[in-house]
């Protein structure tokens, strides 16, 4: 049940971030997870947005989860870019050299989650 | 009148956990121990290879035994006359790098050569959390089936060393151990495959000439970078 300390993370960025900005309330959070996460992104949404509706500042935030792509180096031909995720035959995908179907590559991107933005409510300046 | 406002954070949530597991590291190469992290499902033979280990490595050894609420591996070690500390996850499936960072607290640093860190019984979620390690070892044994390789892709892709355990049953349970033997090379070509029958003592010397090898090279090299423990990279060290 790793989903729930990830979500637990987000959510506690999100709430701190919102608090640091004199929010009055969280409409929407941004939220990138990499192919190559190891977590459900279903779940971590369940969780967090059980999370989210027990703070009042968060409780009508809308969330946007978005995957991102998995970037690779090829150790066998030199290819950079994004790799073949093969999940065919596998209860979790694999990558792929897209060039040379190699398994001897280099992540560099896509195992990360994110919290990339929230929007948020604030009283206007001049009340 | 309210106004809306886009704040940008990109926080990496993984972030807090890379952090102290640097920290960790830090600490453990202050005292020159070489910290190996056993990841591996419950049963394959984690807490019996340590065990072996600590009888056979000739230098002292730590251990952090990580169980989700009981004592029992602790215990187990115990009885080898090593220093022990149980990490209990609680209901987490997982260690993770603020743990150990307090159970390196209760060890007596200045006395291991080695700390051996035992994970949680489990083949997917401590892929992602570094522990601050050297080295992370996975043990499988054949009796979990001779598909659970292939099943579990990271796991086995992102350790420097695996261990096929329990070969001598491979018959009795109709697995093939040269099945296993292939798909981890399949997934992590660079790396060893050692297969042991640890209740007969097969494959345990080559598993010791692994261990010390890692870290020979590892002491070569710890004064030239901040090890990052990205594993990938660590691959291009052991050609």
């Amino acid at each position: 049940m790793h989903e729930f300390a990830m979500a637990q993370g987000i959510f506690n960025t999100v709430l701190e971030t919102a608090q640091a900005n004199d929010a009055i309330e969280v409409t929407e959070m941004v939220i990138e997870i990499g192919k190559l996460a190891m977590l459900n992104p279903e779940q971590l949404k369940f969780m967090l947005g059980v999370m989210c509706e027990g703070e009042e500042l968060t409780k009508n935030a809308e969330m946007i989860i978005k995957t991102v792509d998995v970037e690779i180096k090829c150790h066998n031909c030199g290819f950079e870019g994004i790799g073949n995720v093969d999940d065919s035959d596998h209860y979790a995908p694999m990558i792929l050299c897209p060039e040379c179907e190699s398994h001897r590559v280099q992540v560099i991107n896509g195992k990360d989650i994110t919290v990339r933005s929230i929007s948020i409510e604030k009283e206007d300046d001049e009340n | 009148m309210h106004k809306i406002a886009d704040v940008e954070i990109a926080k990496n949530i993984m972030d807090a956990n890379d952090r102290l597991a640097h920290k960790n590291l830090h600490l453990l190469e202050d005292h020159d121990i070489f910290c190996i992290d056993f990841v591996g499902a419950i049963g394959s033979g984690k807490t019996a290879l340590i065990e072996d280990l600590i009888d056979n490595l000739d230098e002292k050894v730590g251990v952090l035994a990580g169980d989700i609420i009981s004592d029992f591996d602790a215990d187990r070690i115990k009885s080898h006359n090593a220093p022990v500390v149980g990490l209990n996850t609680g209901t987490e499936c997982h260690l993770d790098a603020h743990l150990v960072g307090h159970g390196l607290g209760d060890l007596p640093l200045d006395d291991i050569d080695y700390l051996f860190i035992e994970n949680v019984g489990n083949l997917i979620c401590p892929v992602d959390f570094q522990l601050g390690s050297h080295m992370r070892i996975v043990v499988v044994s054949v009796t979990e089936g001779d598909d659970t390789v292939e099943k579990h892709p990271y796991i086995f892709k992102d350790s420097d060393l695996i261990i096929i355990n329990k070969i001598d049953l491979a018959d009795a349970v109709g697995a093939s151990t040269d099945k296993m033997v292939a798909d981890a090379k399949k997934l992590n070509p660079d790396v060893k495959v050692i297969t042991t029958s640890l209740k007969e003592g097969k494959g345990l010397d080559e598993v010791i000439e692994a261990i010390k090898d890692a870290k020979a090279h590892e002491a070569e090299h710890h004064h030239h970078h901040d090890h990052d423990h990205e594993h990938s990279h660590d691959h291009d060290h052991h050609h």
